[in-house]
């Protein structure tokens, strides 16, 4: 015998301290900020309270990009193109996905945040990165 | 520590459904093929040890569950979950209970019913912030870092699809293994479907329903249960940081697989890989990261593992055999992934593998990855 049915799970998180400084950033002043890592002296993007590589408090957050470096990416099946994307003035990556162009990329090209028309605090108010000449390559 | 060996392996056979069995008849099948394997009925075991990623089953505490059909009941009964290295965390666990002190038999035993539930689901449970929204999933994320690698001139896709040949290849002596593809070529993974860029349907490994146990005892009682112990010669463990924007040379560097298994050398007394190991069975969940993986554990130069497998090193006549059993490549319930890597590791040095037994078996090595670059590193031996 077999039982077949789907389970609705609603979920509610917060995002913590410096984390919704980013977020509130994105969504009210379209800025993308990160924080500072004053022991590794990187800059941590997105900003966070404290950092992932040695553990350490980071310092007040720091606008970076909207320009960037492409560090690699991928075409899945659906056409979506995944990115790590390497803005100006960070030392991490932000994982996002490219927007527009005839899907022809390659890693080292430079490209430009697209940010949406009505944002709601969320990193998807960052449509998508494309080109910094225009949509696509 | 005192010493520790694994004197029993046992596994289902692994299929895309198991509709036979329930989870718990599942892991009964696993339990019962290992207590045979050891000579020993379930009474003699004290502890059990459950390896399992709930999530892709949709249904929580499976220790709860399948606790009683890996005869846990009335017995200290405990779940590990670390993503893909769940199953050899569990038998690291399983380890550290009996080297302590606290146990002489315990058995540890790892399963996934993938056909029951919904693994990209599953998958999608990432951090809601960064990763749920635009990255989640394996496949995407995974892709991302193995473009990364080969952008970077490590591997071609011909060296990948030779991984996939000699996986399949492999499986086709292993009779647990879920893909029989005996006769797979090249120019098949090649005209494959392509997934995420530039990883191809059967550059894959497949989603199984599957359980596999390992009985393990201290040196008091191991030669009691088999007359040729599999001695744990060293474990190593590490964890990464948890986004993959900071870890963004994740292949190319692979640090904690690399520094998991420098680590397990030392304990072991490894200086050259290839020369001192006599099999090993790698969790790798592409053909890419094979590759990838064959230069964090020091077997070839950054760059050169495509060479290794063109020129066969790495096959069952080779030098240094990786994956006799086909690998994940060929059986990925992910629970039991980690399990099988150390009872394929334990059965050889058993000279228990049958058609996919290696020669003079001594020293065997088991990895584990899970999430975005866990590692876990085990290194088996016949002698103590």
């Amino acid at each position: 015998m077999i039982r077949t049915e789907s389970i609705h799970i609603p979920f509610t998180y917060a995002a913590g301290g410096t984390s919704s400084i980013f977020l509130a950033a994105l969504r009210d002043e379209a800025r993308i900020l990160a924080t500072p890592c004053p022991a590794c002296d990187t800059v941590i993007c997105p900003a966070r309270s404290s950092c992932p590589a040695c553990g350490g408090p980071t310092a007040t957050p720091v606008d970076v990009g909207p320009a960037g470096t492409l560090v690699s990416w991928t075409e899945l099946a659906d056409g979506t193109t995944l990115a790590l994307v390497r803005l100006d003035g960070a030392d991490t990556s932000l994982v996002h996905r490219l927007a527009g162009g005839d899907g022809t990329w390659v890693a080292g090209q430079r490209l430009r945040a697209r940010f949406g028309e009505s944002r709601t605090g969320a990193i998807t108010d960052i449509v998508g990165f494309e080109s910094e000449n225009g949509a696509g390559r | 520590m005192r010493s520790v060996a694994v004197v029993g392996t046992g596994q289902t056979k692994h299929a895309r459904r198991r509709d036979d069995v329930s989870q718990a008849e599942l892991v009964r099948e696993a339990a019962d093929a290992a207590l045979a394997d050891a000579d020993m009925c379930a009474e003699d075991i004290e502890a059990v040890l459950i390896g399992n990623m709930e999530l892709f089953e949709g249904r929580g505490l499976p220790e709860l569950w399948v606790g009683g059909g890996a005869y846990g009941t009335g017995k200290p009964v405990m779940k590990v979950a670390t993503g893909g290295t769940s199953g050899t965390s569990t038998a690291i666990a399983a380890f550290h209970q009996v080297g302590s002190g606290l146990f002489d038999r315990v058995l540890a035993v790892g399963f996934e019913k993938h056909s029951e539930g919904h693994t990209q689901t599953g998958m999608a449970l990432t951090d809601p912030f960064w990763d749920r929204a635009v990255a989640s999933g394996a496949l995407g994320n995974f892709a991302l870092s193995v473009s990364q690698y080969v952008a970077a001139g490590h591997a071609t896709e011909d060296q990948a699809a030779l991984v996939a040949v000699k996986a399949r290849r492999n499986a086709a002596r292993n009779p647990h293994a879920h893909l029989q593809m005996p006769d797979l070529t090249v120019d098949e993974v090649l005209a494959s479907k392509m997934l995420a860029h530039p990883l191809r349907m059967l550059d894959m490994c497949p989603q199984s329903d599957g359980a596999a146990a390992i009985i393990v005892a201290s040196d008091a009682v191991a030669r009691e249960h088999n007359p040729r112990p599999a001695w744990v010669k060293a474990t190593a463990t590490r964890h990464d940081q948890c986004y993959i924007g900071d870890l963004d040379r994740r292949l190319l560097s692979m640090r904690t697989l690399r520094d998991a298994s420098a680590h397990a050398y030392t304990q072991a007394g490894i200086t050259d890989p290839v020369r001192d190991l006599d099999v090993a069975e790698i969790y790798e969940p592409c053909t890419y990261a094979e590759l990838a993986w064959y230069e964090a554990l020091g077997f070839c130069e950054a760059g050169e593992a495509g060479r290794l497998v063109e020129k066969g090193v790495t096959s069952m006549t080779g030098a240094l055999p990786v994956n006799p059993s086909g690998g994940v490549l060929s059986t990925n319930p992910v629970g039991a992934s980690g399990v099988i890597r150390v009872a394929e590791a334990a059965c050889q040095i058993h000279g228990r593998a049958g058609q996919r037994q290696v020669e003079r078996a001594d020293l065997a090595l088991a990895t584990g990855y899970g999430v975005y670059a866990w590692a876990d590193v085990v290194v088996l031996g016949s002698e103590p």
